[in-house]
């Protein structure tokens, strides 16, 4: 079982997309052309960026749910912001506004002791309240029309932005996490905080940058996200936050702590934007899609348990893995 | 016994006076603070009696959660779960009349209970996002089930539990009393309180000492799902119409609000059903005198979260207080 186990955290996620690719090219001719398959990672990029910043925090023991909220905040001010002052510095702001969010969610869970369930699902209720009390509930339309080049224009006129700015961020994320000493950290944190502190770790410094990574990872999408719709979404993304979450641990990334994964996140991001096309081929409502990510989250969950069950009994036994 | 007798410091005085009255202080001042602001609409006995009618909704919920967070889990699908059994209560009570249709609702949610209890335990995964998953389960099925249209309720038994008025008070007053009574029986007249108690306190002991702690946890979840629906049978009537995407939406959120700022720590073993009740009625009078104030209802979705941050230091701070870690 172990053996398994530990062959599914390598390759689990890759069988699922190759599963996914030979069913969706049976079925749809569509889905032999190339535009079909980048519009495809193009939508699963989405997913996948903030996952790299929900694998962080889930690494470091921890959780943000307050991600979809981020991204309707920040789409706000941004769309309020480019009249007054362009969109270069505007999407500046925007980026420093979803950080000082993090930085808010990581005091409140470090310095209060607030879980971080708590806080940030508390997080996700005020932002909302408060990008909708910014606009007075309405959309507003943003008149610049070269802003739109931000996130949905194509480099060499073939691979749409979004797949670019995912790829930027997935390696900065993979060198923070794997290359560096704040990787470390934030696994140490993760996977053993009492040891972590004893052994000289501040972490609360740690865990507080891990939290306004999640935040800003989340302001980069809803900055792409505005800039494709032109417009500032107030309400953008209602229960995205399941869908990063359900790619972050489909990725293998363990709610246990302690290990993170972003191979697995990036491909699990475009698996679910998979799915999404296929349900789309089948024509059925929306309401189908929400399902299907729920049981995609419950089966990750059902491996992650299995998982965390194994080791601890092989960890009993004394067995090395 | 006078050598018993513990001298406490000034702290701890504070701390101990914050659990017992802190709560009942709060609801006073904003009773009072409404009632000095806007008399001619807050300050009536019908108003009194029309906010606790509605508090009644989220207090019967708050009882099940109040076990299920003693056990040091939490259940956060419980919106959807009263959405998803709402819409299948009452279209059956189209085809097989009121009763049944009410009993159908029960009987879903204890079920959706038990099975979230079976999935946390046996899984060993945080139930947090386990019922997380759940919640979007749930509520994707209400809206498949019905196709997204309205089911509305049919019978007059049904109707009038909601609606209906008993010796000058409102039925669902009647009903909240005696869930809390249930409750306080459950948890400290009987073996279950103290087992989860002690499953809540410290799982491992009580595993040790012989207690089958999954089935404790179980019993927790199922517990949520009974009172769930019954909560669902009173919003049901109250509405005379279950919609499969705004019923329950967002009622997660007031449930575990209540429970925390009724002093039930999150981390298990400690709680009140009274607090629950009495952060119940706290909520609905805070959003009732802001809505009857004309406040903003967006401000109104910011302050429930601050409620839910403000309750959680409540908690954190009367425990230092007491100088107890939690």
């Amino acid at each position: 079982m172990i053996k398994f186990l530990k062959l599914y955290e390598k390759i689990g996620i890759f069988i699922l997309i190759i599963l996914a690719s030979i069913f969706l090219a049976i079925v749809s001719p569509n889905f032999r052309n190339l535009d079909t398959i980048l519009g495809i990672i193009m939508q699963g990029s989405y997913g996948a960026i903030i996952g790299f910043g929900m694998t962080f925090a889930i690494t470091s023991g921890g959780f943000d749910m307050s991600v979809e909220a981020v991204m309707g905040l920040v789409s706000v001010i941004i769309a309020m912001l480019i009249p007054v002052m362009g969109f270069t510095y505007a999407i500046i702001f925007a980026i420093l506004a979803s950080c000082f969010v993090g930085l808010v969610n990581g005091f409140l869970i470090t310095k209060v002791g607030i879980s971080p369930f708590i806080t940030t699902l508390s997080m996700q209720v005020i932002l909302r309240g408060a990008s909708l009390l910014i606009t007075g509930g309405r959309q507003i339309v943003i008149a610049q029309k070269s802003f739109m080049d931000v996130g949905a224009s194509k480099a060499f006129n073939i691979i749409p932005m979004p797949i670019i700015y995912m790829v930027i961020l997935f390696i900065i994320f993979y060198f923070l996490l794997n290359q560096t000493a704040f990787g470390r950290h934030v696994a140490a944190v993760g996977s053993n905080e009492p040891a972590a502190k004893m052994s000289g770790l501040n972490v609360g410094v740690v865990k507080t940058l891990v939290y306004v990574l999640v935040a800003f990872s989340a302001g980069v999408v809803g900055i792409i996200r505005t800039s494709q719709a032109l417009i500032g979404i107030p309400t953008m993304a209602p229960g995205f936050t399941l869908n990063v979450l359900t790619i972050t641990i489909l990725g293998g990334t363990s709610l246990a702590g302690g290990k993170g994964n972003l191979i697995g996140t990036l491909f699990a991001g475009i698996f679910i934007s998979m799915i999404y096309y296929g349900l789309n081929l089948l024509n059925v409502q929306i309401f189908y899609q929400m399902l299907a990510v729920g049981i995609v989250l419950l089966f990750a969950l059902f491996i992650d348990g299995l998982r965390i069950r194994y080791l601890e009994a092989s960890k009993v036994k004394g067995i090395r893995i | 016994m006078d050598e018993f007798k513990v001298e406490l410091t000034g702290k701890q005085r504070a701390g101990s006076f914050l659990g017992n009255y802190g709560l009942f202080a709060i609801l006073v001042i904003i009773f009072a603070f409404f009632s000095l602001t806007i008399p001619e609409v807050y300050f009536t006995w019908s108003n009194v009696l029309e906010m606790v009618r509605f508090a009644s909704f989220v207090g019967i919920g708050a009882v099940g959660m109040t076990f299920c967070i003693m056990t040091g889990n939490f259940d956060i699908s419980v919106g959807s779960m009263l959405g998803l059994a709402g819409v299948l209560g009452a279209s059956i009570s189209n085809i097989a009349g009121g009763s049944i249709g009410m009993l159908v609702t029960v009987a879903v949610t204890t079920f959706l209970g038990f099975f979230n209890g079976i999935f946390v335990t046996k899984l060993k995964i945080p139930a947090f996002i386990t019922t997380l998953g759940m919640l979007f389960i749930y509520r994707s099925l209400a809206y498949i089930y019905t196709n997204n249209v309205n089911q509305y309720v049919q019978g007059n038994i049904w109707i009038k539990i909601g609606n209906g008025s008993f010796l000058g008070l409102p039925i669902p007053i009647y009903i909240m009393v005696i869930c809390y009574i249930i409750g306080y029986l459950l948890l400290r007249k009987s073996p279950v309180g103290r087992y989860i108690v002690a499953v809540g306190t410290n799982s491992r002991a009580a595993a040790l000492s012989g207690i089958n702690v999954d089935n404790i946890k179980i019993l927790a979840f199922t517990l949520v799902g009974i009172f769930v629906g019954i909560a669902a049978i009173i919003n049901s009537s109250m509405l005379g119409v279950a919609n499969p995407g705004m019923m329950g939406e967002g009622w997660e959120f007031q449930v575990i609000t209540a429970v925390v700022l009724g002093g039930t720590a999150l981390s298990g073993g400690n709680g009140s059903l009274g607090g629950s009740f009495l952060a119940a009625l706290i909520l609905v009078f805070l959003k009732t005198g802001m809505s009857n104030a004309q406040v903003n209802s967006y401000w109104q979705q910011v302050a429930t979260g601050l409620v839910l941050i403000f309750a959680v230091s409540l908690n954190k701070l009367k425990f230092w207080l007491i100088g107890q870690t939690q």
